[in-house]
């Protein structure tokens, strides 16, 4: 079955346009980078706040996470762009919903990787006269960080591959390009185009876990009792 | 006369309705190591922690150099700069090496440069014997290196006052020995200890006084030669002939 449909000449059809695919790639790339980020400037923040925020800004951060968390994403999107209309940009807006979806799922990473660093950690800062600030920034921040880049790394695949749902509103990222030279170029060439999508989207995850590996491995420190 | 560098006075603490501490009173001069001992649960190192007020007090008077440190508008930053404590548990900040766990204190709380906070460092590490691991990180240490580690992170702050709750307890026997030479020579050059441990040894030979502290009240204190030999309460004598016991089958 599969050889009868992959053609010779559809994959001629997808070389010819791996431009168009790159630059769709480009996309997705700019696309993840931004919502990562931004998933990280709000999750860090979210998880710090569950673990040593008022009982009262825990509640609301919480509270967020869990809609935002029970919201497909397909939701999200559609809610920011076409109810809400917050940005006429399709890109900025898809960067907000993934990147608040993002936010919520970051913030458990962060709060689990903070909550496991041992409290005379802690302790131990406070009493060479650190304030708690001084002393999580310093004690606990830096020992939760590294912690928590396997969840990172699972949450960094994530959004890669889900910037693809940002095809329903009309991004150029790699699935909408791939699409697009299906429908307006050669239909007999679907399953090597989204074959070839595919390939990119392993590639890219592949290498960013190599390198967050690389990343963990520079920084990471003998671990055992203190 | 001078006026004591510690002094408790009164002081009580309970958890929910269990009193831990049932007035309590503590004089320590600049220079005096001070050994508690007493019963687990007889509230030894909740007294030490409300020293530097990692445990909060409910009422009684805690003062250093005469500066009353109990108040709630007592900055404990400043405290903790004046008393520096070792943890049973070490807690050696575990993502950095020996040398940056003694630095991090002067560095980011005393505004030390990092040069002068190394050269510091480095001789506050050779004053505890452990220049060579300077980069070692924690858990490539043993727990006697660890604790000796932990000693001269908090002689790094320069404190008046050293606190150390039960130093030895979770070392293995036979690493038990050098952090109990440092402590020796640590009290040999002046610094003020107060110390919670069972070691007899440290306590005999360093100790100015022994406190005897029992279901949240000190039953006695002395010399160590006095308390030791004549032990005028019964609680005491029982407790340290318990303690003879133990030593010699351990």
């Amino acid at each position: 079955m599969a050889a009868i449909l992959l053609q010779t000449v559809d994959w001629l059809f997808v070389i010819d346009n791996m431009g168009l695919l790159l630059g769709g790639t480009v996309v997705t790339i700019a696309l993840t980078v931004a919502s990562i980020l931004l998933g990280f400037v709000v999750g860090f923040p979210a998880g710090a706040i569950e673990v040593y925020g008022s009982d009262r800004a825990r509640r609301v951060v919480e509270q967020v996470g869990v809609v935002l968390r029970g919201t497909p994403l397909l939701v999200i999107i559609m809610i920011l762009y076409f109810g809400l209309s917050i940005s006429s940009s399709a890109f900025v807006t898809a960067t907000i919903a993934l990147g608040l979806r993002s936010a919520a799922y970051q913030s458990q990473i962060f709060r689990g990787a903070l909550q496991s660093v041992d409290d005379g950690q802690l302790e131990a800062a406070r009493a060479v006269a650190m304030s708690r600030f001084e002393a999580i920034r310093h004690v606990v921040v830096p020992q939760a960080l590294r912690r928590s880049v396997p969840g990172f790394q699972n949450e960094f695949t994530i959004v890669l591959k889900d910037t693809s749902i940002a095809i329903v509103i009309g991004i150029g990222e790699l699935l909408t390009t791939g699409q697009n030279l299906y429908e307006g170029g050669q239909s007999t060439a679907a399953l090597e185009i989204f074959l070839a999508v595919s390939l990119v989207y392993f590639v890219l995850t592949f290498a960013t876990n190599r390198s967050l590996d690389r990343l963990s491995d520079y920084y990471a420190v003998p671990e055992g009792t203190t | 006369m001078t006026q004591p560098l510690l002094s408790i006075d009164d002081l009580h603490k309970s958890y929910g309705s269990e009193e831990v501490l049932e007035g309590v009173g503590l004089e320590m001069d600049q220079g005096d190591v001070t050994v508690l001992i007493g019963p687990s649960g007889s509230g030894k190192s909740t007294l030490l922690r409300c020293v530097n007020r990692l445990t909060e007090i409910n009422s009684g008077r805690i003062a250093l150099d005469g500066q009353d440190v109990t108040g709630a508008d007592t900055d404990v930053n400043e405290l903790r700069k004046q008393v520096g404590m070792v943890f049973q548990d070490f807690n050696l900040f575990a993502h950095l090496t020996a040398l940056e766990n003694v630095t991090l204190g002067p560095k980011k709380v005393l505004g030390m440069d990092a040069a002068d906070a190394e050269a510091a460092g480095r001789n506050h590490l050779e004053q505890v014997g452990l220049l060579e691991q300077a980069d070692s990180y924690p858990a490539e240490l043993s727990g006697g290196q660890k604790q000796r580690v932990g000693i001269a992170r908090a002689l790094a702050m320069d404190p008046e006052l050293v606190l150390f709750d039960e130093p030895t307890s979770a070392l293995d026997p036979e690493l038990v020995g050098e952090v109990v030479e440092v402590m020796r020579d640590l009290a040999d050059e002046g610094i003020t200890m107060l110390v919670v441990s069972h070691e007899m040894d440290f306590a005999r030979s360093a100790a100015s006084d022994i406190v005897f502290l029992d279901d949240g009240e000190i039953v006695e204190h002395g010399p160590p030669e006095q308390l030791f030999q004549n032990p005028t309460a019964d609680r005491t004598e029982q407790f340290l002939s318990r303690l003879h016991a133990h030593e010699e089958t351990a």
